[in-house]
């Protein structure tokens, strides 16, 4: 048992020391049942034969993964899902580094008030979100009626990747921010004053001293926000209209649509491969640049 | 730090970006108030009339209903099992405690939408075909598990365990020493945790996406299906239903725990 | 009141022994304090006793009843924390009252109780106010309040004047001791401040890495230390190596770098066995030089001073007598030695103290 050394718990007769394990038993049950064992069987079902007549025959093939493999469409909406992935990621990262430090900057009062703003809109359903961007971002929304009152030419804000972009980042943002103000109060404000001091200009300072010891948040809240965004569904699907295909849309469609069980199971286990891999090339170069500057 | 004409930088900057995280939703708020059948401008004035569409829309009410017991019960669930599963990873957690805060919140680091599609296939695998409310909580719970268990957690680890020993040292049993002690100290955390479950249930999307079936439709749904077709503001109450409970629930947990507990990689 | 007596209580913290083999007694209604540096297993046994911490071997007795396996609540062991450990969501009335109502007094007997234990220890009219708008002698007080009055079997202390500034400590030294004889109530004490030991206790126990180094009066601890780590421990001392080559009457003799001493010592030193010299420095005194060397009953040594640090009431200085060996005298405020000057350093044979080498 793992129950090394008792704390709290006084000395009892051996055998009643594991009451206390009832504690983690229920969730832990809860979650083996009705995740990992669900996974588990969307693992198995991938590598079972397709049929127009049941959900799947239970022969053995690695056929699903191998057609996936072999076609063109498939890399494109992978290319096109990793793509959305990174610009999303950029992109909050320029908009949130910002917030980041002045949130960090603040004094404690009013930091309370800006976490109010950072926070809220997280709680917000994203379906409610993705809705008030689409009152924004139609042909006939607000951005372009105000184009039109000021006689420009309207311009196609949504179902394209330009509004699935600016709705994910939207949605991602204050995840960035949460990653990125931890690590920047950690650093200590007088070490950009001692740079100041040795002659450094403020941005100067900040980004020879502040940013590089923020880097451990920043490398957090991309990967955060990557794996978010490779992963959504709703806002592609509401904001992209039917242009904008990505992994899990299209599993989806595979599954509920063309009611291949053993093809969707299969690009969703290409998907979980796809975006590990992606992070482990990249935590691999964060290393090695950190390691650098 | 910065001089002063630095600082106008850094704060215009901020500002324009929280007008783009606040935009979309004041543009709900102001869509669900305005009178006329979409926004324009010049607005065309205020009025009620979408409430009252809203209300007297038998599929949105329903949903509403549905969706506020689907939460009520994910959350009892979820605040139960997070609770006591964050009890014992931080006490007795000892070598599987690693292992167990990565499997407790995995359910937010996996795309909720294959989550979705495992449990439906999983489901049927059983054989319970689309199980309805019974699936649905399931499926919710598990999404509000993470929630509960990293708040309460963050409370807990800052918890002086030797307000316990005190307890014990005084006479007060396992039992008494929680009721009277740990649980009157760790109840904001847990509020607040209960509070962010309700909110995630009440807004999860692509897990009820998979699970609904016909009667069982959770309001975000409902929505989902609703915006396809038409734009007209009785979404718009939905939506700003929803902000009002976001504010409400920020307010409380920034008085119960301090939002900065939510800070992610340390700080 | 009961006594309380540790067995060779042992306990392992994976590779870590934090109490190796400790047999103690505490008897009825006396305090021992467990003195000894940071680290040593202080806190470790106090848990054991308290029943937080369970031991790795060995067996706790109170009175006539092994309470080794026993839960915490059941063994009636009032503690003190370092940090108080008073519940922040409770007032003082409320924390002081926990115990009473856990062991299921009725009402007025829980009020009248809690009422007089505030009174005694100077905090009537503060049971209303919570932990945090109270002073730290204030929550200390508390703390003591919270556990007498439950009339525990034995009161377990753990640093308890630690977070107390250095004028408060000194007052609270005697408040606790008189509350305790009040109490007459048996009383483990763990401290790492040996002054505090001294003081307070009845009986001090050394611990150092665990193991007991040695027990006994303030006085023998002081005087009469058995390990050359207890006697560097407690107070200032001045350490010489040397050999024993003889016996001249009740006094060892000893040979050291700084010359032929002669002292008191451990009754087990033999002749040719190594030994440690202490001497304390308040027991040297520095005269001109010239005088005769040893006398009966007094050491003589010669020395020049090195250093002369000006202290207040004392004159602390460092005198080299040969062979390596810096000494540290403290010497009267007004003394008049200068750096460089000839001394002759003398101290009495029963002022000096030696102990084996081989530490225990
Ligand atoms: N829970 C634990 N797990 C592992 N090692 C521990 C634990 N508790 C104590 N130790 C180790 O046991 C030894 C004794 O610790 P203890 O707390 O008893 O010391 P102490 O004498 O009270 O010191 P201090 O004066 O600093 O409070 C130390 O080396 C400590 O690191
Ligand atoms: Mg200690």
């Amino acid at each position: 048992m793992s129950v090394a050394e008792a704390t709290v718990a006084p000395a009892r007769p051996a055998g009643r020391v594991s009451g206390r394990h009832l504690l983690i038993l229920p969730a832990l049950a809860v979650l083996v049942v009705f995740f990992v064992a669900p996974y588990l069987n969307l693992l198995l079902i991938s590598v079972m034969t397709p049929s127009p007549r049941a959900a799947y025959l239970r022969v053995l093939t690695l056929d699903n993964y191998a057609r996936l493999v072999r076609d063109p469409f498939t890399w494109s909406v992978v290319w096109h899902t990793m793509w959305l992935g990174m610009a999303t990621t950029a992109l909050s990262l320029v908009l949130a580094y910002p917030l980041a430090y002045h949130l960090a900057r603040s004094p404690r009062g009013a930091r309370g008030a800006l976490m109010v703003l950072v926070i809220s809109p997280l709680l917000v359903g994203v379906l409610i979100r993705t809705y008030g961007w689409m009152i924004l971002l139609q042909d006939t929304g607000l951005i372009n009626q105000l184009l039109r009152a000021l006689g420009l030419r309207t311009v196609p804000l949504m179902y394209n990747n330009l509004g699935v972009l600016i709705g994910l980042t939207h949605v991602f943002i204050p995840f960035m921010v949460l990653s990125i103000a931890g690590t920047i109060q950690g650093v200590d404000p007088e070490l950009e004053l001692a740079a100041r001091s040795l002659g450094a200009g403020a941005w100067r300072a900040f980004w020879r001293v502040t940013f590089p010891l923020s880097l451990p948040g920043v490398i957090a809240g991309t990967v955060l926000v990557f794996v978010l965004t490779v992963s959504s569904y709703v806002i592609p699907s509401l904001l992209g209209g039917f242009t904008v295909l990505t992994i899990p849309i299209l599993v989806v469609r595979t599954i509920t649509e063309l009611f291949n069980w053993p093809g969707g199971s299969a690009l969703a286990i290409l998907f979980f491969a796809i975006t590990l891999g992606a992070l482990w090339v990249y935590l691999r170069l964060a290393g090695r640049t950190g390691r650098t500057t | 730090m910065l001089r002063r004409g630095e600082r106008v930088w850094l704060n215009a900057a901020v500002a324009l970006v929280y007008a783009f995280l606040l935009a979309p939703i004041v543009i709900v708020v102001l869509a669900a108030l305005n009178a006329g059948a979409y926004l324009r401008f010049p607005p065309e004035g205020l009025s009620l009339r979408w409430f009252v569409a809203f209300a007297q829309s038998r599929s949105f009410t329903r949903s509403l209903a549905f969706s506020l017991k689907l939460a009520a019960t994910a959350t009892v669930l979820s605040t139960v099992l997070g609770t006591m599963a964050s009890l014992w990873l931080v006490r007795f957690g000892g070598r599987l405690r690693t292992t167990l805060r990565i499997l407790l919140t995995a359910p937010l680091a996996v795309p909720g939408i294959l989550t979705g599609i495992a449990l439906l296939i999983f489901f049927y695998a059983l054989g319970w075909g689309k199980t309805g409310f019974g699936g649905l909580v399931i499926g919710h719970t598990l999404i509000c598990i993470p929630y509960v268990f990293l708040i309460t957690s963050a409370v807990l680890v800052r918890f002086d365990q030797s307000l316990e020993e005190a307890a014990r040292n005084l006479g007060a049993s396992p039992f008494a020493t929680f009721r009277r002690v740990t649980l009157p100290l760790i109840k904001g955390g847990v509020i607040s945790g209960a509070i962010f479950a309700f909110v995630t249930s009440y807004d999860e999307f692509n897990i009820s996406l998979l699970l609904s079936g016909v009667g069982n439709t959770p309001l975000p749904i409902q929505l989902f299906d609703y915006l396809r077709f038409s734009f007209d503001p009785t979404a718009a109450v939905a939506g700003t239903i929803s902000i009002a409970m976001a504010v409400v629930v920020v307010l409380l947990t920034q008085r119960l725990v301090g939002l900065e507990s939510l800070y992610m990689g340390g700080g | 009141m009961a006594s309380l007596r540790l067995q060779g209580l042992t306990k392992r913290f994976g590779d870590v022994v934090a109490v190796h083999e400790l047999t103690l007694e505490v008897p009825s209604g006396e305090l021992v304090a467990l003195l000894g540096p940071s680290g040593c297993g202080k806190t470790t046994t106090l848990r054991m006793v308290a029943g937080f911490d369970v031991p790795t071997r060995g067996r706790i007795v109170l009175g006539d009843r092994d309470i080794t396996a026993d839960p915490p609540e059941r063994r009636d062991c009032g503690m003190v924390f370092q940090h108080y450990a008073l519940f922040p969501h409770l007032t003082v009335e409320q924390n002081v009252a926990f115990g009473l109502e856990m062991r299921g007094l009725r009402r007025p007997d829980v009020e009248r109780r809690v009422g007089e234990i505030l009174e005694r220890v100077g905090l009537g009219g503060l049971g209303r106010r919570y932990p945090r708008q109270l002073s730290g002698g204030q929550q200390q007080r508390t703390a003591l309040a919270r556990a007498l009055v439950i009339s525990p079997r034995v009161l377990l202390l753990d640093e308890p004047l630690a977070n107390l500034d250095a004028k408060l400590r000194e007052e609270m030294r005697f408040y606790i001791r008189s509350l305790q004889r009040e109490f007459h109530i048996t009383t483990l004490y763990v401290t790492h401040d040996q002054a505090e030991a001294l003081v307070l206790a009845d009986r001090v126990a050394v611990l150092m890495n665990g193991r007991l180094q040695q027990v006994g009066a303030p006085e023998e601890i002081y005087h009469r230390p058995r390990t050359p780590a207890v006697a560097a421990f407690i107070g200032l001392t001045n350490l010489l190596p040397g050999r024993v080559t003889g016996r001249s009457g009740e006094r060892l003799v000893l040979e050291t770098p700084a010359g032929t001493v002669r002292a008191a010592g451990a009754p087990d030193l033999r002749e040719g066995m190594e030994a440690m010299l202490s001497v304390r420095p308040e027991h040297i005194e520095l005269d001109r030089p010239g005088e005769p060397a040893s006398r009966d009953g007094v050491n003589r040594l010669r020395g020049v001073v090195q250093e002369r640090t000006f202290l207040g009431s004392l004159i602390d200085f460092r005198v080299d007598v040969g062979g390596g060996v810096l000494l540290r005298v403290q010497g009267r405020g007004g003394a008049p030695q200068r750096v460089g000057e000839q001394v002759s350093v003398s101290f009495d044979t029963t002022a000096a103290w030696a102990l084996p080498r081989r530490e225990g």
